[in-house]
């Protein structure tokens, strides 16, 4: 099967999960066979076109600019749009996937232009991320609308999300394909110096490590863990807290951490190499994912595979791969007291602990492998594509 | 536990989106601080205030043409930028 994937986001354009999901699923559909190529934007250094691992990437460079967000994504759109058409002329494609609004124009035009169908990856919503408050957001719930009305068949990540975008933009379920997150499982096999990664991020041998990674934004209730650190604090003085990642929030986050008195006990790292996120994940004591709103969470997931015992909030996806007490800690969201009595209960109880990492490590293992999620993906694809030749 | 309100998304952050989408993220695409005012519609002055503070935090990069100071976005700058849409 020849597949044309659209995204925004791959690497090295690497932010959020996008990027991460895009790199794993097009590995993962070329090893089982597929002509994958990647449409993406352009990024310094990288090249216009490369094959990896038997993947075609085509990063396409927006030769026009606009400061306003909503107008930039409609030109390069465009500019997308006029690549796929142009490979599309040499290789004739069985299936589009386009993954998250910011690629939906391009796609649509696509999917009528070669008359193949669309698979339409809905991560998040507008709706989920940041609620409908400025006519930006109204704009882009309704592109977010447009593109799972236009496509043949939507996957989404978790339930919870199923749930939110069948409700709010009134889907058909049987539209609907719930086909989780995978991740690297061989990336958290190596081992590595766990003293020596936490002495060089400071944490003394006596210490508790708490990490907590992501995009510094609301939605990941990153303030809710540092309004637990006095309490931490107070009944845990061990314990230091290490947030890892960067974001538009950063500058609210280290005032809140400012205003905690522990100032001393929290480091914001900023963005740290693959290789750092690794080596940290497994030399931290407990790692917490206190999101408000989480389509899915692969940070927990990448915990449990590093065997680290996680804290999560009980919210969308994180739910349902997270088995309370048998698989990890779910605490109630936008609750310090919460958090902190989910990583005291980790820090208290070192064996069950253990037992709970081991657990979970064993779940991510048999279900959340890249193989198993492409032969889902793959799935669809032979599905949407026999209905398209039916019509 | 009552929290503050969300605060408003910073101004030099704004002048970083701004710098991204308009394609200043490579050395030969930079621009100065008084295209980058006209381009956003923000006096040069508070263009030149938000640029010093990017440099500092490293999220943009400084660059001399023909004795012009221009400026473009950093890898990691983009990456900053994309946490505001991803």
């Amino acid at each position: 099967m020849k597949v044309a994937m659209i995204t925004w986001e791959y690497p090295p354009r690497i932010v959020g999960g996008i990027a991460r999901h895009c790199e794993g699923l097009a590995k993962a559909l070329s090893n089982i066979g597929h002509e994958v190529h990647v449409f993406t934007l352009d990024f310094p250094g990288a090249p216009n076109y490369e094959e990896k691992q038997s993947i075609k990437i085509y990063r396409t460079r927006s030769e026009v600019g606009h400061p306003n967000f909503l107008t930039w994504v409609l030109l390069f759109n465009h500019f997308i749009e006029k690549r796929v058409a142009s490979v599309s002329q040499t290789v004739n494609f069985d299936v589009l996937h386009v993954h998250d609004w910011l690629m939906a124009p391009s796609s649509i035009a696509l999917k009528h232009f070669t008359k193949k169908p669309l698979v339409f990856t809905a991560h998040s919503t507008e709706h989920g991320r940041s609620g409908l408050h400025i006519p930006d957001s109204f704009t882009i719930d309704g592109v977010e609308w447009w593109a799972t009305y236009e496509a043949n068949r939507v996957i989404v990540t978790s339930g919870a999300m199923k749930g939110e975008v069948c409700g709010h933009f009134q889907l058909p379920d049987k539209k609907v394909e719930v086909i989780p997150n995978a991740i690297d499982l061989g990336k958290y096999q190596g081992a590595v110096d766990r003293w020596a990664v936490r002495s060089r991020f400071g944490i003394q041998p006596h210490e508790k490590l708490i990490l907590c990674i992501g995009r510094l934004v609301p939605q990941k209730g990153i303030e809710y863990l540092l309004h637990a650190v006095p309490i931490l604090a107070r009944r845990r003085p061990e314990t230091k807290f290490i947030i890892v990642g960067d974001g538009w929030y950063r500058d609210h986050l280290e005032w809140v951490a400012n205003t905690t008195g522990q100032r001393w006990r929290i480091t914001f790292t900023g963005f740290v190499s693959d290789a750092d996120l690794v080596a940290l994940t497994k030399s931290a004591d407990v790692l917490v994912v206190p999101s408000v709103y989480e389509p899915f969470g692969i940070v927990a997931l990448e915990g449990m595979a590093a065997e680290v015992p996680v804290v999560a909030s009980q919210v969308g996806g994180l739910t349902e791969f997270i088995e309370h007490d048998r698989t990890g800690v779910l605490v109630y969201p936008r609750n310090p007291e919460s958090i902190a009595w989910g990583v005291e209960y980790i820090l208290s109880n070192p064996d069950h602990a253990r037992w709970l990492a081991q657990n979970a490590a064993e779940v991510v293992q048999k279900t959340y492998g890249w193989e198993a999620i492409a032969k889902r993906t793959s799935r669809v694809y032979e599905e949407v594509i026999a209905e398209a030749m039916k019509k | 536990m009552s929290f503050t309100p969300l605060p408003p998304v910073p101004e030099e952050f704004r002048v970083l989106s701004m710098m991204h989408n308009i394609g200043a993220i490579t050395p030969e695409r930079s621009l100065s601080p008084d295209e980058l005012a006209m381009w956003t519609g923000i006096e040069v002055a508070t263009v030149k205030d938000c640029l010093q503070r990017l440099r500092e935090l490293g999220y943009v990069e400084q660059i001399e043409v023909s004795g012009v100071e221009k400026y473009h976005v950093t890898k990691v700058g983009i990456m900053k930028v994309l946490t505001l849409y991803s």
